[in-house]
């Protein structure tokens, strides 16, 4: 007969445990101090200045008054604010376009180029050059690609006797407009992915691959059930990275349409830009700057958080 | 060791901060002149870059503790930079600005001019300018900025395109202007060209035919917001003309032009007709269009109303040198600095002692000289009578109504509504 014995429960933290960690922090503060500090200043300030704002009417001069309107701002965005919601959907489109076609380019390619393939480094390096590019360079490069009269798509109707591509008005058209920007987006940051995605592979076990090929697993299984999960922390900072960069779109769409025609190719964060400083309305443009940043915070932050749970698993 | 390398710090702060103090005394220190800045737009041709060189050396050669630091920038990169620089330290002595109340008036509005009645009582300004250009200057209630220019816009069109379409003379009514339209679609030639990634080339055509259908009164007062959009029945016919000319007779592609890349075709005579303004002479020169083969008449709006702007150079209320911005400003609406403009760029003399002199003038530059002096008012450019917001709305719906995405009969509605909700 065995006598049962109770677990022993969790030793709570000792005291001198406590007092260490606290001498920790107090150690650390001053090293971070700075950085904090100019995090403050720099960051958290004026996202609060731009909060605040939101709720003022303010042409945005020095010494003009700032007449506060409560939500009215907000009332306005989203009641009569015709290019809101025009930019909202466009901003939807653009994320989860950027989240599927350039993030699965970007992994073929890295997958690709881990193999020993001849020149494989001049291929890395092609691919990751137009991610080094200036945007608005990338949009007269594009602009020129699309134009009507001289155009890429206009020399290979002309060519090829095809009138109809010749007739393809790649930025004119609304129908079509945003998605030949976001071809261009797609062009200028796969390369950028697919060095992170390239980073990421050097970490999977070589051993791994090995072991699951003598199990008899296919280049798919091996991809999915190996490479994939190995590949995890890359692919969470990739689409945070993409995420919050195509969320706040602007310069690409600035350089190749204005948001035209007809405000059709508008996205949030240059239609705020252009509510401030364009039509001199900083109570709007704060508005839907604040809307942009609820947005990105109510989709990073539990995504981040639902990660770092899967990875303490 | 340790207190050499603390003196060598002190003497490298020392030196570091005499050379930041020299640097914000500016050249004021160096040379015992005075520095004052001056933003305006690029000078798009040599002629105008030459009239601007003499002007600037002559300024500076006849006050030599005067420097001028220019900064010259795009059309919509100068207005971006006035509307985040004007009211901050940033902001220049004097900068150029359309007058109209859409941008120059909201300049003011903004506190982004100083009052210049002093100057005016200093240097008589009121007897150098005539009373219209004058009254563009009193329009916000007190004295803003000194007359700078005066443009005309009218419809440049390809003498031999027209030729070859059997038009033999220019139209005088709005309804000839759309029959020559159609004998040049009818003979392969593209009618007229216009830019549409920057709003305000294609405005020009909306403007005018809502000038066109609506008469001057109507006009003012819709763009005065003291008539409705929307109960306007003139309105109405003007936005389906409007997309008539955008269906039938605009360039292809035009939504995905540029001003400049639209104008490259009437340069290459792929297109008969523009709506430029009188600065458009020199540009024509540049691009090495021969101007005997261009021709210029108002569209036939049936006013005898000129359509065009006025642009003046404001002083700042940052600026801390407004005497040596007034002198400036003297010295480029003297007899002086305005005859170099007219003889070398031919542009419209604001100070009334200067003469325009045929003689001087090429073919195209006299035809301009008629217009002027028949031209019953001015009617300005729609995004300088309208506010900011107004003009981004008015464009969006021109575009709308332009790429067949709303029925011409909703715009007019459309637009009244924004206006309701502003």
């Amino acid at each position: 007969m065995t006598a049962a014995v109770p677990s022993a429960p969790a030793p709570a933290p000792s005291g001198s445990r406590r007092r260490r960690r606290r001498s920790g922090f107090a150690t650390a503060l001053p090293f971070l101090a700075p950085a904090l500090l100019a995090y403050a200043v720099f960051v958290v300030a004026p996202m609060f200045e731009s909060v605040r704002l939101s709720f003022f009417e303010w042409t945005g001069f020095v010494g003009a008054p700032q007449e506060f309107v409560g939500l009215k701002n907000y009332i306005k965005i989203f009641t009569q604010d015709a290019v809101f919601w025009t930019a909202l959907r466009n901003t939807v489109i653009w994320v989860v376009l950027s989240l599927i076609i350039p993030l699965t380019i970007s992994l073929a390619l890295a997958v690709a180029l881990n193999r020993p393939l001849f020149g494989r480094n001049v291929f890395r390096s092609m691919f990751y050059i137009p991610g080094v590019l200036a945007s608005i360079a990338v949009a007269n490069m594009w602009r020129w690609i699309y134009n009507p009269n001289y155009g890429v798509g206009e020399s290979l109707g002309t060519a090829f006797g095809l009138p109809w591509l010749s007739d393809i008005q790649w930025l004119g058209d609304q129908k079509i407009a945003l998605y030949s920007v976001f071809a261009a987006f797609v062009w200028q940051s796969v390369g950028t992915n697919m060095v992170l995605f390239l980073a990421g592979l050097q970490a999977v076990q070589s051993e791994h691959i090995e072991a699951a090929r003598i199990d008899g697993a296919n280049a798919w299984q091996v991809f999915r059930n190996v490479t994939l999960p190995a590949l995890r922390p890359t692919m969470v900072i990739v689409t945070v990275l993409t995420f919050i960069g195509s969320i706040k779109v602007f310069d690409l769409i600035v350089g190749m349409t204005g948001g035209g025609p007809a405000q059709q190719t508008q996205v949030l964060a240059l239609w705020s830009y252009q509510q401030s400083l364009g039509n001199h309305q900083y109570g709007m443009g704060n508005a839907i700057a604040t809307v942009l940043l609820l947005i990105t915070l109510l989709i990073v932050v539990p995504y981040l958080a639902w990660t770092a749970r899967q990875e303490e698993r | 060791m340790r207190t050499k390398r603390a003196v060598a710090a002190i003497v490298a702060a020392g030196m570091l901060a005499a050379g930041l103090a020299a640097c914000s005394a500016g050249d004021d220190a160096g040379s015992g002149a005075t520095t004052i800045t001056y933003w305006k737009l690029t000078d798009a041709d040599d002629a105008s870059k030459k009239a601007w060189s003499e002007i600037l050396n002559g300024f500076e050669d006849s006050h030599p503790d005067i420097k001028v630091k220019v900064e010259e920038r795009s059309t919509d990169g100068h207005k971006e930079a006035l509307r985040t620089a004007l009211g901050t330290s940033g902001a220049p002595d004097v900068y150029w600005s359309w007058a109209g109340p859409g941008i120059g008036g909201e300049f003011v509005k903004a506190g982004g001019s100083l009052d210049l009645k002093k100057y005016y009582d200093k240097y008589d300004w009121t007897s150098r300018f005539g009373d219209s250009t004058l009254s563009t200057v009193k329009q916000y209630g007190q004295w803003d900025g000194v007359p700078s220019g005066q443009s005309g816009a009218g419809v440049y069109y390809n003498k031999e395109l027209f030729e070859k379409a059997g038009i033999t003379s220019t139209p005088t009514t709005y309804e000839e202007l759309v029959e020559d339209a159609d004998k040049l679609v009818a003979a392969g030639i593209t009618p007229i060209e216009f830019g549409g990634t920057v709003n305000w080339h294609l405005m020009r055509l909306l403007d005018n035919i809502l000038m066109a259908q609506c008469g001057s009164d109507t006009f003012q007062a819709l763009v005065t917001t003291k008539a409705d959009w929307s109960k306007e029945k003139c309105v109405t016919a003007a936005f389906e003309e409007f997309h008539t000319w955008t269906q039938k007779y605009l360039t292809k592609g035009w939504a995905s032009l540029s001003d400049s890349e639209a104008n490259a075709l009437f340069f290459k005579g792929d297109a008969a007709m523009v709506i430029e303004g009188s600065w458009f002479d020199n540009v024509l020169r540049a691009n090495d269009v021969d101007t005997s083969k261009i021709g210029v008449f108002l569209f036939p709006t049936g006013t005898g109303q000129l359509y065009g702007d006025v642009s003046s150079n404001y002083i700042t209320p940052t600026s801390k040198h407004p005497d040596e911005a007034a002198e400036f400003l003297d010295y480029l609406t003297s007899e002086k600095a305005q005859k170099i403009s007219l003889d070398l760029v031919g542009a419209r003399p604001v100070n009334t002692a200067v003469q325009v002199d045929p003689t001087k003038e090429d073919s195209l530059d006299k035809q301009w000289d008629p217009i002027f002096a028949d031209a019953k008012g001015l009617y300005e450019f729609n995004d300088q009578a309208l506010s900011l917001a107004q003009t981004t709305e008015y464009w969006r719906i021109q575009n709308l109504v332009a790429t067949d995405e709303l029925d011409p009969a909703d715009a007019g509605a459309e637009f009244q509504k924004f206006i309701d909700q502003q």
